[in-house]
């Protein structure tokens, strides 16, 4: 079993400290990076996966050159190598272009399932890993809550988070998958597996290695922020501390002002 | 608690020593810490702790990669040691213990007995201790005792230790010995022999109520007639007093590392209390006095630590010095974390006194940092005479 | 160039979603104020009723009667769809923020290398180019945003548009599917639903929501007495759920749903940014918790300071007591 598990540096969202810089692009300084949450999960997924089936996990990112530190810990972690795409030209990249890099990385490696986000807790937009799906021309199963590859019979099973539960989806692999918090908690990286990491593999391709038309011509991103503000502030609240019985008198007099009973 | 860690610039770690750091100190804050009060009250080896310690590979941090350990330097394991001790100083001292124990066999064991005996405690399936101190020896080991006679191709050991850190529960003990008596200089007349503590002829003879530590079992030991072979002399006959010389240099910053994680750990509850705490209708910690407490408690941590890992770096690239590095850094640290848990119980005010709070417990494990491992008076022996000699 | 603007409209139990009528009422605005045209697209086994539906938004839906799409995933051949009207001139494709919208959005940009606009919270034109605002970061700034381009993709969040018909019916066309989907298209084996996992907590109107303090899983009883007292839904913070008191699809907050109803209570729940993402939009905001220092005070109108287990059943005994019953 051979999965690649594509994963992008966050700022860190515990630290809380997430914030656009005077560029109008995410300040990455601002906060220690950590691996995004939802690939997170995917690569725990992807390392159950391998441990019952055998094979080997491998890790795909696209960052700059300082990303060799997030994938350090996916490589403690139990992941066998790493690919780093880190090139100064894909500073502040747009998801078009991050698709194509991404899907040029990938089809550099051998896999049967390719894993990614759903999205991303810095960008949120959703829309990396099914592009990269397109792109590849593979099937995509996106909001994955499980993982059931059949090796033998060369297709994967999938629970599709969906309004009312699940979905149960099956396509032949290599196949695409977009990866919820649902796959489960990821392990932290075991003493051994962070010594182990030491001798580890990181490949560094820049965008040149992965040839072929990725950036988009004229210097400058098409999409682009043209300002930021902060959010609208709310009226101040009224705090009451109160018997219990009082305390459900105010908010009911409240809810009945506002008419909601 | 996550993210009130030491600001510990990423400029001084490697990238794996912060990946190994932050591990131990998620185990430590979610495993250990919420145990920290119970082992101090029940006073029982907290033998969950060590089954802790030994699934996640904590005790093959200062193990050669051959011998199943991690193959880590010494700053990794103070690391290791410093977070587990700001949860519970108890635990901490399992690593500590254990490294120190087997120390003599990786700086004197041959090859065969390494081989024989690291892996078991890499692994953490075994336990060591270090068995010199008795009843008139502590500053001063001339006043050791216990004998070890050669008969044929064994050694007969009687006499007893006192204070013994883990004895009662160890496989192993690292006994100093007197095997030649006669020799000119006091300082060749032992040497280091491991004992199975299954031998017939070792006995525990008490455990000691102690201020604090108190879920590590500190055992006096007596042998009777105890009989080992030949084969379990660490270096030569004469090498022990030396053996464990050069065993402190390397095990003084263990305990050095203890004390800093001590004073860590009083000084973040002091400061969430100071937070918390309101009194004159706002939080203690927007008053002076108690920020002067507190800052210097940072300060005098914040010093303590950079010394010590300062030391190990110093001592891992074979500093001649490498004696006074120990000493200094734990001469420092020992102090420091007297000194920043006592005024950790003082921003408690009366509730520091009682144990619904950690910092009573936390002054308790301080003040033993400045006692074992070699008291701060001999520690500034050393340093002088480091000092002197060089000037 | 006038825009074109495409709707991707989508399919709950054979009705269009509440969010495909937002949506659609805000291309319709974007296309009249260009002078340029706005249409929408249903793809489904059974599209008529809901190409009607969305009809009464657009003046013209092309619907898509795909037997596929009943047994696999949707989102291939709504991108293919889509794709084929690019050459009646569509320009900007607009999508929801659902697992399925951004899926679709997703593969188009894959397929097309358009660029992205993503979580649009409303959408003007200026000059020729559309500009979307979004929240960002787990809510802590809000962003204009364009692509430089004649044409781009949006995802657009519940809320950016209230759903007002056009007035005049729109015309369906019905058309044959294209013939194959952007990429394989996964088959759907099975659909379960699950107890507890149906919730429409985006479109609720009231949500009563259960974090750390309520527990347990029995501590969501109250929290549902409380939800159907008020006529809403039960909710989660991610703590609850990460606790396995409550499944995934309840939760609320940057990882799970966002909800902007018009009454949010909580009970238990400490409000930590992550969560509060996802309901910061909600018009009245009330927390119970026993911690004063809870960060939920920071964005509560009404912050109860107390025991939810005492509060929320003397809340519950008074507003029954005030409806006489």
């Amino acid at each position: 079993m051979r999965i690649l598990v594509m994963t992008k540096p966050v700022p860190d969202p515990a630290a809380n400290a997430e914030r656009l810089g005077p560029d109008l692009r995410l300040d990455r300084a601002a906060s220690p990076s950590v691996v995004n949450g939802n690939d997170e999960y995917g690569l725990e997924a992807a390392l159950q996966l391998v441990e019952r089936l055998g094979g080997e996990v491998a890790i795909l990112t696209m960052a700059p050159a300082a990303g060799v530190e997030t994938m350090r810990k996916a490589l403690a972690m139990g992941a066998m190598r790493g690919v780093l795409v880190a090139d100064d030209a894909l500073a502040g990249a747009d998801i078009p272009t991050t698709i194509r890099v991404l899907a040029a990385a990938a089809a550099t490696q051998e896999f049967d399932l390719l894993l990614g986000g759903l999205d991303t807790s810095d960008g949120a937009g959703g829309a990396v890993t099914a592009g990269v799906a397109a792109r590849l021309g593979l099937p995509l199963l996106s909001a994955a809550a499980l993982i059931e590859p059949d090796e033998a019979g060369r297709t994967v099973r999938v629970r599709r988070l969906s309004a009312k539960g699940y979905d149960v989806l099956q396509a032949p692999m290599p196949a695409v998958i977009s990866c919820t918090q649902v796959l489960g908690t990821p392990r932290y990286p075991s003493l051994k597996g962070i010594m182990a990491a030491r001798s580890r593999q990181i490949t560094t391709l820049s965008v040149a290695d992965l040839g072929g038309d990725l950036l988009p011509g004229g210097g400058q991103w098409p999409s682009r922020v043209l300002g930021v503000q902060p959010p609208p502030s709310r009226a101040a609240g009224r705090t009451i501390t109160a018997a219990p019985a009082d305390a459900a008198r105010e908010i009911a007099d409240f809810l009945a002002e506002r008419r909601l009973i | 608690m996550t993210h009130n860690g030491p600001i510990l610039g990423s400029t001084r770690l490697t990238e794996e020593q912060l990946l190994l750091r932050e591990a131990v100190r998620v185990l430590a804050d979610e495993r250990v810490a919420p145990r920290a009060a119970a082992i101090d009250r029940e006073a029982e080896f907290p033998e969950d702790m060590r089954q802790l310690l030994a699934e996640h590979d904590v005790f093959a941090i200062p193990f050669a990669e051959r011998h199943g350990g991690l193959g880590a330097d010494l700053l990794t394991l103070v690391l290791a040691i410093e977070q587990l001790s700001r949860a519970c100083a108890t635990t901490g001292l399992l690593l500590a213990v254990q490294s120190l124990g087997a120390i003599p066999i990786q700086i004197a064991g041959t090859e065969e007995q390494q081989d024989r005996w690291l892996p078991g405690l890499a692994s953490g399936e075994k336990l060591i201790a270090f068995g010199l101190t008795e009843p008139d020896a502590g500053s001063d080991p001339s006043g050791i005792r216990t004998r070890a006679v050669r008969d044929g191709d064994e050694y007969v050991i009687d006499g007893g230790k006192r204070f013994i850190s883990h004895a009662s529960v160890a496989d192993y003990v690292v006994v100093f010995a007197v095997t030649n008596p006669e020799a000119e200089k006091p300082s060749r007349r032992l040497s280091a022999i491991l004992v199975e503590t299954d031998r017939p002829g070792f006995k525990v003879a008490r455990i000691e109520h102690k201020m604090g530590l108190r879920g590590s079992p500190t055992a006096e030991l007596a042998f009777d007639g105890l009989r080992v072979p030949v084969g379990n002399r660490l270096g030569e006959e004469g090498h022990g007093f030396a053996i464990a010389m050069q065993t402190f240099e390397r095990s003084r910053p263990g305990i050095a590392a203890q004390a800093v994680g001590i004073a860590q750990g009083a000084l973040e509850a002091a400061a969430a209390y100071a937070n918390q705490r309101k009194q004159f209708g706002r939080p203690i910690g927007e008053l002076q006095m108690i920020q002067a407490l507190l800052a210097d408690m940072d300060a005098a941590t914040e010093a303590a630590r950079h010394l010590l890992y300062t030391a190990c770096d110093e001592i891992e690239a074979g500093n001649t010095h490498a004696a006074r590095w120990a000493a200094i850094a734990k001469l420092v640290a020992g102090d420091t974390a007297m000194r920043v848990t006592t005024d950790a119980v003082q921003v408690f005010g009366g509730y520091g006194y009682i144990d619904e709070y950690p910092v009573e417990r936390m002054m308790r494990d301080a003040k033993i940092t400045q006692l074992y491992e070699g008291t701060q008076q001999i520690q500034r022996l050393i340093v002088a005479r480091s000092l002197l000699a060089r000037s | 160039m006038p825009p074109t603007l495409l709707v991707i409209g989508e399919v709950a139990d054979g009705h269009l979603t509440k969010l495909s009528a937002e949506i659609a009422t805000l291309a319709a605005g974007l296309a009249g104020s260009s002078g340029g045209t706005a249409l929408g697209l249903i793809v489904d086994a059974a599209p008529d009723g809901a190409a009607a539906e969305l009809a009464a938004y657009l003046p013209r839906v092309v619907s898509v009667a795909s037997a596929a799409a009943a047994d696999e995933v949707w989102a291939p051949h709504a991108a293919a769809e889509a794709r084929r009207l690019l050459d009646e001139g569509v320009t900007h494709v607009l999508a929801g923020v659902t697992n399925d919208g951004r899926d679709v959005a997703g593969l188009l940009c894959g397929a097309l290398g358009w660029g992205v606009l993503a979580n649009a919270a409303g959408a003007t034109w200026e000059g020729e180019r559309l500009v979307v605002e979004a929240v960002v970061l787990a809510g802590k700034a809000i962003t204009r945003s364009t692509v430089d381009a004649p044409s781009a993709i949006v995802t657009v969040t519940p809320g950016a548009a209230d759903a007002v018909g056009s007035g005049a019916p729109g015309r369906v066309e019905s058309r044959e599917p294209a013939g194959s989907p952007v990429v394989p298209a996964a088959r759907v084996l099975e659909r379960v639903a699950e107890a507890g996992a149906e919730a429409s907590l985006e479109e609720a109107n009231v949500v009563v929501v259960g974090g750390r303090g309520v527990g347990g899983p029995e501590g969501f009883e109250l929290v549902d007495e409380l939800a159907g007292l008020l006529g809403g839904v039960t909710g989660a913070s991610r703590a609850a759920v990460d606790a396995g008191w409550i499944p995934y699809a309840r939760q609320i907050g940057q990882t799970g749903k966002v909800v902007r109803p018009a009454l949010y209570l909580s009970l238990g729940v400490s409000g930590a940014m992550q969560h509060r993402a996802g309901m910061q939009g909600s018009q009245n905001v009330i927390a119970i918790n026993r911690d004063p220092d809870a960060p939920v005070a920071e964005i509560a109108d009404l912050f109860v300071v107390g025991d939810l287990f005492a509060v929320g059943p003397a809340l519950s005994a008074e507003i029954r007591a005030r409806r006489g019953g």
